[in-house]
């Protein structure tokens, strides 16, 4: 098997592999009948504004299909997207979008100004990120050496994404230009998938870089550094629950207001 | 020897149901939940009956969330037409592929829409958003479309799509086009025999 795929196997090993969104230009009643082979079903399906580019929410996926969407997407024949567990998960992940109807794959200065401050946050209490292109912004993921329920990482990321708006206010920019929505949203169950790292963004093109303080990496780099996060960005129980306590969010509050959802992901 | 599987591609909002009617007459209410005042609310459900132009430049808005909770609640009100049930099933009985084509948002509302489908007895086969049914049609080689949206009425035909619209006052205007309008579902069959 591709190493990548044993790499991105081994990163979101705590998602569930048994639904996925995938995207792919390949459609048709003949390719359809393919992809749902073995018991797969379909839960729709998308024709999207980007070319014929499609996208279809997948499920009952036996194990041995997804490896083979996976071998797909390192080889970038489509693009996996994976959905979190509705109760409890290792991962969490900020999505910030470009929130412009057009142009919106531009890097805009308060995305750059909204994903440092992430960074510095989340490296500050512990919980350094892996922060990727994703099309139109970025998404920075956190690995927790064990599943932490939902409403914790909400609470924890909820706290991260309010600090970074205030300060993008205080700063005297405009936060409604970047949307940040944050994952496991406990509002929201098997909506939102996220794209992962190792492809090309559908759209534009561009392969998922991985973000360091200095800049982009270019695609090898990039999987060099996915590969090190996955062996040293691991946060330990005791590391989350110190960090959870230090930005001020006690676990098993009730849910905020509602605030509007992504309208789509990248 | 069975030839090869007839497709047929239809529509919901305003085609199988009433969802403009339900926009427009459901009593909706501020439920304390939106993060504005009732007043904006008001102003708000004002806007969206009379479906006036978005003219803000961002994806994600107070107002589309407003948005989309109203439409997702007439999604779940809207009644079914009978004739358009009786129709769907008769496809279902004549060994047809049966692609229910919206442009609601699925990936909010693929629960609520199943549901519905469901709760009304209407068959499918397969459930797909499109911001272009012509386009969908096309690459999916699919022949007939019903559908009451006025683009999909004027350009269907010249696309190779057989388009088929429940007849409604605002199509009166509509320039001359090659798709059919129908008051009863049951005007169909004949039309998509051969």
């Amino acid at each position: 098997m591709d190493p990548r795929v044993n790499l991105l196997k081994e990163f979101y090993a705590g998602l569930p592999k048994d639904r996925a969104k995938v995207e792919t230009y390949e459609h048709g009643f003949v390719f359809l009948e393919k992809l749902l082979s073995g018991g797969v079903t379909l839960e729709y399906g998308e024709l999207t504004l980007s070319g014929l580019l499609h996208k279809y929410k997948l499920g009952n996926i036996p194990l041995a299909r997804m490896d083979e969407l996976l071998h797909a997407h390192v080889e970038k024949r489509c693009n996996v997207c994976l959905y979190f567990d509705g109760a409890a998960n290792n991962m969490f992940c900020f999505n910030l979008d470009n929130n412009h109807k057009t142009d919106n794959t531009v890097l805009i200065p308060e995305m750059e100004f909204a994903v440092r401050f992430i960074r510095e946050q989340l490296t500050g209490l512990g919980c350094e990120p892996l922060i990727v292109a994703s099309g139109r912004g970025y998404h920075a993921w956190g690995r927790l050496e064990a599943a932490v329920d939902n409403d914790r990482l909400y609470d924890f990321m909820l706290h991260v994404a309010v600090n970074t708006m205030a300060a993008l206010h205080e700063g005297g920019r405009d936060y409604r230009q970047i949307k940040i929505n944050v994952y496991p949203d406990r509002r929201i169950r098997g909506v939102v998938s996220l794209r992962l790292f190792g492809t090309d963004h559908a759209k534009n093109k561009v392969f998922s870089r991985v973000l360091t303080p200095d800049g982009l990496l270019d695609e090898a780099a990039s999987w060099a550094a996915f590969e090190r996060h996955l062996k040293h960005g691991v946060i330990s129980r005791e590391k989350f629950d110190e960090a959870l306590a230090l930005i001020g969010a006690p676990g098993g509050e009730p849910a905020p207001a509602k605030r509007p959802v992504a309208d789509s992901e990248s | 020897m069975a030839g090869p599987m007839r497709t047929i591609a239809i529509d919901l909002d305003d085609t199988l149901n009433n969802f403009e009617e339900t926009l427009q007459t459901t009593a909706f209410r501020h439920d304390g939940a939106y993060g504005f005042s009732e007043s904006v609310f008001d102003d708000y459900l004002a806007r969206l009956r009379r479906h006036a132009a978005e003219d803000d430049d961002l994806l994600s808005t107070e107002y589309s969330f407003f948005k989309y909770q109203i439409h997702h609640r007439c999604y779940e009100l809207a009644t079914a037409r009978a004739d358009g049930v009786e129709f769907m099933r008769a496809l279902k009985r004549d060994g047809w592929r049966i692609v229910i084509c919206t442009y609601r948002d699925l990936r909010r509302a693929n629960d609520c829409t199943r549901k519905w489908l469901n709760d009304h007895g209407i068959p499918f086969d397969h459930l797909f958003m499109a911001w272009n049914k012509i386009v969908f049609c096309r690459v999916w080689q699919i022949e007939h479309l019903v559908d009451d949206d006025s683009f999909n009425i004027i350009h269907g035909a010249t696309h190779g799509v057989n388009v088929y619209y429940p007849a409604m006052e605002r199509h009166r205007a509509l320039q001359p086009n090659r798709a059919r309008a129908f008051r009863s579902f049951g005007e169909i069959a004949p039309w998509i025999q051969g």
